[in-house]
């Protein structure tokens, strides 16, 4: 269940483009056509499934405070988080580069069609970024970092998708001669991004819990008697008191 | 001299270095930076918390203006009466109580554990006002602060902070115009502790309306107020049983 | 400029109009939207890069020799990675209250592709100097566009500039808001600063109009 629950809020109410705005760079400059759009999204989805669950164990038994309780107890207080942007980023260009050594060895057709955004990966504030949420939102275990990490990747691979069929079609629109090409990039981004906020409400309209996760009735009824009760014993605590002081 | 950059030797023996040397570096300033950067974080503790009670250089125009680095030692030793730490529900003194980080104390909490909650008692007006500190997340990261009330459980003043908000956004949270809202406001509704919710649809954008445990949102920065709501409930929570004993004396 | 040479002064010009990192290299949008809502955040953002393209570019460029092309994009992430931590220990221990303002900005620099962007392509293959003044004028042209689009979106958004009210106050209803003005809440969220820039290279290409694309 909450597997569901991360995969499709990490897709569309925390898109990675539309939502937080991270890896702008290569999704503007790469989302000319769809073709290339897609081979630089499988190569994203790719790239942040690996690096969030390394960074996850790096962050486990490494970084965070008390991380090193398992050196022995006399490691306990070391608190190395001040390194976490450096071995984050260390490990996304590593793997970037190490993937790049092997798919360029063992299949040199894939390396054609996706080797060529493989550097452009690791200037990509995506791959930090879902390293870092990772981090500040503590996801507990590493099949989640696994999931965050494919389901952010997939977030951002149909965002670049949409934007290149966008652009595609747009070629054959009469759009200002200023504003064609990347001017109107920007535009259109931005209306997209403001369309995906309201993915946002999915979570935060009104008080309302999200759904799926509604209480049942049942529990609903427990919930309500046991506030009931609360304020009752309050209300009891607080007539007390006045008795006393009166 | 050619130095050949191709060899696969020469790549790991200057990935070695470059990892010593960075690494020894950054190491080196930890090391040396941090009995300053210690003190720096414990006066800002002192004057977040001296702030929230009202303790401040504010006048009515201006930001937020703590109390200086070079005096707060002193005046939080004089303003703030008594430190407690809370462990299962008794009360122990502790003069290091401000230094304890309360999200590991929330986290020992949700892992079933025991907490240390410090409590900070000052005075204001002849009556005593308990702070307590915060800790929550926002929409990139950790957010924090705390929270003074009375025994009648009103709010005498807050102070938030964060780590990575929006810049003009949820960044606001620190800033007097939202920070200004909490003061006045009750915890209570009718009895059961409601907290207070920032909200988007009060209508009440000068707050005039203090009864009603809601402050006005920040435009654009829903999930960030929605954070600030969830901490003060939060808070509320793990020291409800404190606060009942200060209501009942 | 009798300083620099001709085509030395064009390596600090060039970025700030018609080879801007930002309207025609495309480097550094994420942070361009993330922090533009108010005009401080956007100056002080624009310094610090500034600081650290001036010296990152120097220190590439002093070990473009040494450095083996197969790990340069680790070896060139970790210089940046390195530079902001150092500063931001220092400042932390010196200048505790600029750092606060400063720490939401360490993740943003560090993942700055204008930085990753200008050390490949120029420091790796140039001298000191050269790099240096290259690190500067991208730097430079990257905070041009954050300042206008912090400035548009702070005034048109709060009414303010660098928190200070200039257009009169919107509760009391004074100034321009006595007439029916209001604020446009729409400016503060992020989206806004794409659409932004994107009327920004309007105008820059509708002046200069060598720079429009072929459709």
């Amino acid at each position: 269940m909450e597997h569901i629950e991360l995969f499709f809020k990490s897709i569309f109410i925390d898109n990675m483009v539309f939502a937080v705005f991270l890896g702008m760079c290569s999704y503007l400059a790469v989302s000319k056509k769809v073709s290339t759009a897609v081979g630089l999204g499988a190569a994203v989805i790719f790239v942040l499934g690996v690096t969030v669950p390394l960074n996850w164990l790096l962050d486990q038994y490494l970084l965070r405070d008390g991380a090193l309780a398992w050196l022995g107890r006399e490691y306990a207080d070391y608190n190395l988080s001040f390194l976490s942007f450096i071995l984050f980023i260390a490990t996304i260009a590593t793997m970037v580069q190490l993937v790049e050594i092997v798919v360029e060895k063992f299949s040199p057709a894939l390396y054609n069609s996706l080797g060529i955004f493989l550097p452009l990966i690791a200037v990509n504030c995506a791959i930090l970024g879902g390293s870092l949420f990772m981090q500040a939102r503590e996801i507990p275990s590493l099949g989640l970092a696994l999931n965050y990490g494919i389901s952010s990747g997939i977030g951002w691979f149909l965002a670049i998708l949409a934007i290149a069929a966008i652009r595609e079609k747009i070629r054959y629109s009469n759009v200002p001669a200023p504003l064609r090409g990347l001017g109107i990039t920007f535009i259109i981004t931005g209306l997209m991004g403001i369309g995906f906020q309201s993915f946002g409400g999915m979570l935060t309209g009104d008080n309302e819990p999200p759904e799926g996760t509604a209480p049942t009735t049942a529990e609903k009824a427990i919930e309500e008697r046991e506030i009931e009760k609360e304020i009752e014993e309050d209300e009891k605590a607080v007539s007390y008191n006045d008795v006393i002081n009166e | 001299m050619a130095l050949n950059t191709e060899k696969n030797s020469y790549t790991v023996v200057f990935a070695v270095i470059m990892v010593a040397v960075v690494g020894s570096v950054l190491a080196f300033l930890a090391s040396a930076l941090r009995a300053r950067i210690d003190e720096n974080q414990r006066f800002e503790k002192q004057q977040n918390i001296l702030y929230a009670m009202g303790v401040n250089e504010n006048t009515p125009e201006s930001g937020v203006n703590f109390i200086p680095t070079d005096v707060v030692e002193g005046m939080f030793t004089e303003r703030i009466k008594k430190q407690y730490v809370l462990v299962n529900g008794e009360l122990e003194e502790d003069n290091q109580a401000y230094l304890i980080d309360m999200k590991k104390q929330l986290d020992a909490l949700k892992k079933g554990g025991d907490a240390r909650l410090p409590v900070f008692i000052g005075e204001k007006e002849g009556e005593e006002i308990y702070v307590l500190p915060m800790h929550g997340k926002g929409l990139w990261d950790a957010i924090w602060g705390f929270m003074a009330v009375d025994k009648e459980m009103v709010v005498q003043g807050v102070y938030f902070d964060h780590k990575a908000e929006t810049a003009g956004l949820g960044a606001n949270i620190k800033m007097r115009f939202f920070m200004d809202d909490f003061t006045g406001e009750s915890l209570l509704d009718e009895g059961s502790y409601a907290g207070i919710t920032v909200s988007k649809t009060n209508n009440d954008p000068l707050n005039q309306d203090k009864a009603d445990n809601e402050v006005d949102a920040l435009a654009g920065a829903t999930i960030t107020g929605n954070g600030v709501s969830a901490m003060i409930k939060e808070t509320l929570k793990v020291y409800r049983p404190y606060l009942q004993t200060i209501r009942n004396n | 400029m009798a300083l620099l040479s001709k085509k030395d002064a064009n390596l600090i010009l060039d970025p700030l109009a018609d080879n801007n990192p930002i309207t025609i290299q495309v480097l550094g949008i994420c942070s361009a939207l993330a922090i533009t809502a108010e005009l401080k955040a956007s100056v002080v953002m624009a310094i610090s890069v500034i600081f650290v393209m001036g010296i990152g570019n120097v220190v590439i460029s002093l070990m473009r020799n040494i450095i083996p092309s197969k790990i340069r994009i680790i070896v060139q992430l970790v210089v940046i990675a390195a530079l902001v931590i150092v500063v931001d220990q220092v400042l932390k221990a010196y200048a505790y209250d600029l750092s606060k303002t400063l720490s939401v900005f360490v993740g943003l620099i560090i993942t700055n592709c204008i930085i990753m962007g200008r050390f490949e392509a120029f420091a790796l293959g140039n001298g000191i100097w050269r790099s240096f003044l290259d690190g500067i004028g991208n730097a430079l042209g990257y905070g041009v566009i954050l300042i206008i689009v912090g400035f548009f979106r702070e005034l048109l958004g709060s009414g303010t500039l660098f928190g200070i009210p200039v257009l009169g106050d919107p509760i009391a209803k004074t100034g321009l808001y006595s007439i029916g003005y209001e604020n446009n809440g729409f400016m503060i969220i992020p989206p806004a600063a794409l659409i932004v820039v994107g009327v920004i290279i309007w105008v820059q290409r509708s002046r200069n109009r060598a720079l429009i694309e072929e459709a």
